[in-house]
């Protein structure tokens, strides 16, 4: 199954948890699974439709050209939500 | 440890006697710079009781250990004393060029003790290849940062950099920081911002420091291939990666606003209705019509987050506009547009203050009903009169503990005394325990853990792996913003001194700096009662689901007693 790494910023519905094993075929079902399973999750990746300004997803450490949340996902595959969280 | 840079000195400076003198370097010193160095001195040097505007504080400034060498955006410099905001013990780390000219000098550390007879008086410190000298600066009296640093460009070599205390400073406002500046155009746009060292600067009659280390090239490792390879490995490895900090910590205020972590009006709410306006996003949009851009604030800094910014008319504004001023001078002021707080960053910037410590003070005063809320023109005209205020002024000079006091105002968001940053301890209650345990009050670089999703039982250890990889990030000169882990830093140490430095050490490093802090606080009077965060924290929530500062004061004191290292305590990013 495919996994996807949670990065800390968004591990408040997860409980924590950073790694996540989704039955998925495709990047957005991910995200729809995600967030039957943590309700509030995708509301942290995605504004409306799209993935928010601020957050990049990287499919096996390539950045996902578009994104493309139509990617056909393999069973080995991690898609990774990488956001910049700290400032001064 | 053998092989390394050799010849490194440590510079005293006598304001009392004007003097100055050269010391060696210790040996056994060799891994301390930045702030476990400055602890160490302060610790042995500094009387932790004095008063910090007085005589018998100590005024370090400390590059970081790799700061001079070829290791990317390695250059920052911390800057302690006793702060006089939170009576603790003060590191202050900046970006911009001093940090780099100091070791391209040898110097490791500028101790500056005593105080001029005439308090009216001000001096220059110039170091060059020829050593140092104090000189008269009374014609620099009461100047305004950019005023000054333009005068000194005339003045110096092109070559050189510069150090200064704003009028702030020399009013010896609790609130003052110290200016560095940059390394295009040598804009005081640098600061050594948190808890009040450009007060102890001015009070030191101290104006400006100028550095010129003429045409001295890198300082160069023991292990010179070893040290190359890991340049260049390391920065193909970040260049190659998702470079989040390329548009400057302000992108980062839309998720912040999402979790609740970008503080409205004094902290009564954690998100802003005007998110859209304070954005980043929109500083980035004006670089296409007015110009200016990202660039880096010292040189071989491969993040370049620092953004210069200009006005309608394409002249040039303020320099690094960044999260935590757009956040303190802006949404906890109800200030909707990002162009007021561009001209509140530069205005505190002239001024030498501290952008977090007077945006905290603005929301008290506004929160007490002394101002409006939002009032971008109050606050400008306020600090524009600051030198020459009345009591409400010098208040807000003073921060955000002495408003409350001023006013009367209940709600003061601080720990120690100093006020709390953007990143809000309610719903991030690790860093909450981080602003609770720091001896440096609420610093969010002193150890930031943005994971609501943490449990209790994992915030001590979260708190303490975060507090001692950001004091080892903090001596070392790299910028918190590249990241590096404490297994980057050791292998960078042992390039540089030709000597592996082990897990142990880099570990014992970090910590043995935060004991040294802690046990000056003990001295300075602090105990276990002082490692709390301000009531307001546990009594006013904010949230979707409304959520306080509740963590025990077990696990509180937990963070506090060292525990044992873990894997994740070495690979983890410092993040600040």
């Amino acid at each position: 199954m495919p996994t996807v790494i949670v990065p800390p910023p968004y591990q408040g519905p997860t409980r924590a948890v950073g790694r996540v094993e989704v039955a998925a075929g495709s990047v957005r079902d991910c995200l729809d699974e995600l967030e039957a399973r943590f309700p509030g999750f995708r509301a942290q990746v995605m504004s409306g439709d799209a993935v928010h300004r601020f957050v990049k997803l990287f499919v096996n450490g390539e950045l996902l050209a578009g994104p493309d949340l139509e990617r056909k996902l393999e069973g080995s595959d991690e898609i990774e939500i990488v956001a910049a969280i700290a400032g001064g | 440890m053998t092989g390394g840079p050799s010849g490194d000195r440590i510079l005293y400076v006598d304001m009392t006697s004007q003097t100055t003198r050269f010391e060696p370097f210790p040996e056994a010193w060799k891994l301390l710079g930045g702030r476990a160095l400055s602890a160490k001195i302060l610790l042995d040097q500094c009387d932790p009781a004095c008063d910090p505007l007085g005589p018998d504080n100590v005024l370090v400034m400390a590059p970081g250990v790799l700061a001079g060498t070829a290791a990317p955006t390695s250059g920052r410099i911390s800057i302690g004393g006793k702060s006089p905001l939170t009576n603790g013990i003060k590191e202050a780390n900046s970006g911009g060029q001093p940090g780099q000219h100091l070791m391209k000098l040898g110097i490791r550390a500028v101790v500056v003790k005593g105080q001029p007879k005439d308090p009216g008086k001000r001096y220059g410190l110039e170091l060059n290849a020829e050593g140092a000298k104090l000189v008269p600066a009374d014609a620099y009296k009461g100047r305004w940062n950019y005023a000054l640093c333009e005068e000194l460009a005339q003045r110096y070599a092109k070559t050189a950099s510069f150090m200064s205390c704003g009028p702030a400073g020399e009013l010896r406002m609790r609130g003052a920081s110290v200016a560095c500046t940059d390394q295009d155009n040598r804009y005081p746009a640098r600061h050594a911002a948190r808890g009040g060292l450009g007060a102890v600067m001015g009070s030191k009659g101290l104006k400006y420091v100028a550095i010129d280390p003429g045409r001295t090239g890198v300082r160069q490792p023991a292990d010179r291939k070893g040290f190359g390879e890991l340049c260049k490995t390391y920065t193909k490895g970040y260049q190659a990666g998702p470079q989040m900090f390329k548009h400057g910590t302000s992108s980062v205020v839309p998720i912040a606003n999402m979790l609740h972590t970008f503080p409205y009006k004094n902290r009564t709410s954690g998100q802003s209705p005007d998110v859209a306006t304070l954005d980043g996003a929109r500083i980035v949009e004006s670089f296409a019509t007015r110009g200016g851009g990202m660039h880096n604030c010292m040189t071989g800094c491969i993040v370049q987050c620092s953004n210069i910014v200009h006005d309608a008319e394409g002249k040039y504004k303020t320099s690094a506009l960044e999260f935590e001023t757009l956040t303190l001078l802006g949404a906890n002021c109800a200030v909707k547009s990002w162009e007021d707080v561009a001209d509140l960053d530069r205005l505190c910037d002239e001024l030498g203050l501290d952008t977090i410590e007077t945006g905290a003070a603005l929301a008290v005063l506004m929160d007490a009903g002394q101002m409006e809320w939002g009032d971008a023109e109050g606050m400008k005209a306020l600090l524009r009169g600051l030198p020459e205020g009345d009591a409400q002024a010098r208040a807000i000079g003073d921060g955000a503990v002495a408003t409350g006091k001023h006013t009367g105002h209940h709600r003061v968001p601080h720990a120690k005394g100093q006020a709390i940053p953007a990143w809000d301890p309610r719903p991030l209650k690790a860093t909450g325990v981080t602003y609770c345990t720091s001896p440096m009050g609420a610093d969010h670089t002193a150890g930031l853990i943005v994971n609501p999703g943490l449990q209790p039982d994992q915030f001590a250890w979260e708190s303490q792996k975060a507090q001692i990889v950001n004091a080892v990030c903090d001596s070392s000169g790299f910028c918190q913003f590249l990241q590096p882990s404490m297994d980057d830093i050791r292998s960078f140490y042992g390039a540089l001194y030709g000597s592996e430095v082990s897990r142990e050490q880099i570990h014992d490093i970090g910590w043995q700096c935060l004991a040294d802090e802690w046990e000056f606080n003990r001295r300075a009077g602090f105990g276990d009662a002082d490692d709390r965060l301000a009531d307001c924290m546990a009594t006013d929530p904010v949230g979707a689901v409304p959520t306080v500062f509740d963590v025990s004061p077990e696990i509180i004191r937990a963070a506090k007693q060292r525990m044992p290292a873990r894997e994740d305590l070495f690979s983890v990013k410092a993040t600040g």
